[in-house]
């Protein structure tokens, strides 16, 4: 589903990320693990096509990040913890407005909102306008336009940040229900935890390196059951 | 196109769902334009009107009766007081006047512009220099001269404007340079919105990262600020007219210096072709405008940058407008 080949991004004084090479199958989850300003972000950035690498390749669902990029986003959904959706539309009007990018409309556009409604539990958020809604719900709403067209691939970067405990459980087992629908989930965090939870492979991710790649077990094992135990090891190995 | 549409329609519901700023772009101009425009001359043209008809004092001192005679001729009522120059400075009376060594010396408190002092010295100037008239008038007649030798020539100033400019006034300025005003204001409430706002308050991406070419992200957003430019500059124009129309109802207007009233909207009619041209230029500015200020917002990194950005254009395009007001002003329409 994702495949990256020595991804590279560069910009004028530093380098984001080098020589990334890693791949994402279907139904999995693949935790991209490491602190702030690790280059988890700009990796993400790359493969949803919203800057170009500067060196390497990444396919997403088998089109070429570069060469290809309304295809990729065809078949990709983005949630980023900073993401917001419009104050002043209620949540359907927000849902319509992206669906109608992925081509659903009338009929088709109903069953993607009556299944993304169920999957999320947001019944109560949809006829509210976001600006109305507490900081779950539109979290809710956020990830709802990322997933109404069941892309093939779901990027979340530091999804969970400013949840609250229930819209962050919430979305935990959301993640565990897309990866067992068939779809691949590129899953990065700094929070080792959430990882430990909902990953089947993880990747150390460190000034803007893979350090490491690994099953979740292979991981854990590393660390003596905890995945940062097994960053910080592998780091100070690096 | 349709993924166009759909940007252009979300933009224009996100504004029309906004109170404040739907008051500050459409309903304000409407409202303030009249007053802002009209008030003042009106209320200006009233006084000066009012001061022409009544009669109000003016302090003498020394002056023969044939000048009282011809100040109470004028609408004057003249009071004789020791010092005329510090009655007028303590503001007793509106003007004074003063005989001494065969000169008039008229007194006013005219530093503070147009105003009943100045109205009441110009009435005295006028009894004055149509006694002086007057008094020559009778040495020549004594003289065994013509009068008439006090005009060999007659002067005549005509006003050679064609028609449209003369039924234009001072509207011929204005009506580009609000039109511009408000086309910019109007715009840039939206293409900053859209554009560096929306960067700010975290939505771009999401829709970047939707199925949708940059240039047409970039195109329904410059149509939204089209449209809400437009529909700023109609609001200023309609405010502008109605403006035009409270004047013409209750008089207003702009006093030139040789006291004749500047026509100014009320007096003012577009034909078909004139609408079709005022409407057409006003499309082609906002467009521009509109493209203009998307590409700077999206440039922009904060809503902050992005009106640090539009400030000088602003200014950018009001300056060939500020030649128009001291040239001829149809020549800039």
């Amino acid at each position: 589903m994702v495949q990256a080949e020595g991804l590279t991004k560069r910009y004028r004084k530093a380098v984001a990320v080098e020589g990334l090479t890693f791949g994402v199958g279907p139904g999995e989850v693949y935790a991209l693990l490491g602190p702030n300003g690790a280059g988890k972000t700009t990796t993400l950035r790359l493969l949803s096509t919203l800057v170009r690498p500067s060196a390497g390749r990444a396919l997403v669902a088998g089109f070429d990040v570069v060469r290809e990029p309304l295809e990729v986003r065809r078949n990709l959904g983005l949630v980023n913890g900073g993401m917001r959706v419009y104050e002043r539309l209620t949540g359907r009007e927000v849902l319509e407005f992206f669906a109608g990018f992925y081509g659903l409309k009338g009929r088709a556009f109903l069953g993607a909102l009556d299944w993304v409604v169920d999957l999320l539990e947001m019944e109560e958020t949809l006829d509210k306008k976001v600006g109305e809604m507490s900081t779950g719900m539109r979290q809710k709403v956020v990830i709802a336009r990322a997933i109404l067209h069941r892309p093939k691939v779901l990027l979340l970067d530091e999804a969970t940040a400013g949840l609250d405990i229930f819209a962050r459980r919430a979305l935990l087992d959301f993640v565990k229900a897309y990866r067992d629908l068939g779809h691949a989930v590129i899953y990065s965090t700094h929070v080792m935890g959430e990882a430990e939870e909902v990953a089947d492979r993880v990747g150390f991710l460190h000034r803007g390196r893979l350090v490491y790649e690994g099953s979740k077990e292979e991981a854990l094992a590393l660390g003596e059951g905890s995945l940062e135990r097994a960053f910080v090891r592998q780091v100070r190995g690096a | 196109m349709e993924a166009v549409l759909r940007l252009f329609r979300k933009e224009l519901i996100q504004v029309f769902r906004d109170r404040k700023l739907l008051f500050s772009t459409l309903v304000l101009p409407v409202l303030l334009m009249p007053v802002f425009m009209f008030g003042p001359s009106l209320f200006l043209s009233r006084l000066l009107q009012g001061a022409a008809e009544r009669v109000q004092e003016v302090a003498v001192a020394g002056l023969p009766e044939e000048a009282l005679k011809a100040l109470e001729a004028a609408r004057l009522k003249p009071v004789p007081v020791p010092d005329p120059e510090e009655a007028v400075r303590e503001g007793r009376f509106p003007a004074g006047v003063v005989f001494r060594e065969g000169a008039y010396r008229v007194f006013g408190r005219l530093a503070s512009g147009l105003g009943e002092s100045q109205v009441v010295v110009e009435k005295v100037k006028g009894a004055l220099q149509a006694l002086k008239e007057a008094q020559v008038a009778e040495a020549l007649v004594r003289a065994g001269l013509p009068k008439e030798i006090l005009s060999p020539f007659a002067v005549e100033v005509v006003d050679a404007s064609p028609p449209k400019e003369k039924a234009g006034g001072l509207l011929g300025f204005l009506l580009p340079f609000f039109l511009v005003v408000f086309v910019l204001s109007g715009g840039q409430v939206v293409a900053v919105d859209a554009t560096a706002g929306e960067k700010e308050k975290g939505t771009l991406e999401a829709l970047l990262a939707a199925p949708v070419p940059l240039v047409q992200v970039a195109l329904g957003k410059t149509l939204a600020t089209v449209a809400m430019a437009l529909l700023s500059g109609v609001a200023g124009l309609l405010g502008l007219a109605l403006g035009g129309a409270w004047s013409a109802r209750f008089g207003g207007g702009v006093l030139t210096e040789r006291g004749e009233t500047l026509a100014l909207g009320g007096q003012v009619s577009l034909d078909g072709g004139s609408f079709l041209a005022l409407f057409l230029t006003a499309f082609l500015l906002a467009l521009f405008m509109g493209a203009v200020m998307v590409a700077l917002g999206l440039y922009a990194r904060s809503f902050k940058e992005a009106q640090s950005y539009m400030a000088p254009l602003q200014l950018l395009f009001l300056l060939p407008l500020s030649k128009c007001a001291l040239t001829v002003a149809s020549s800039c329409w």
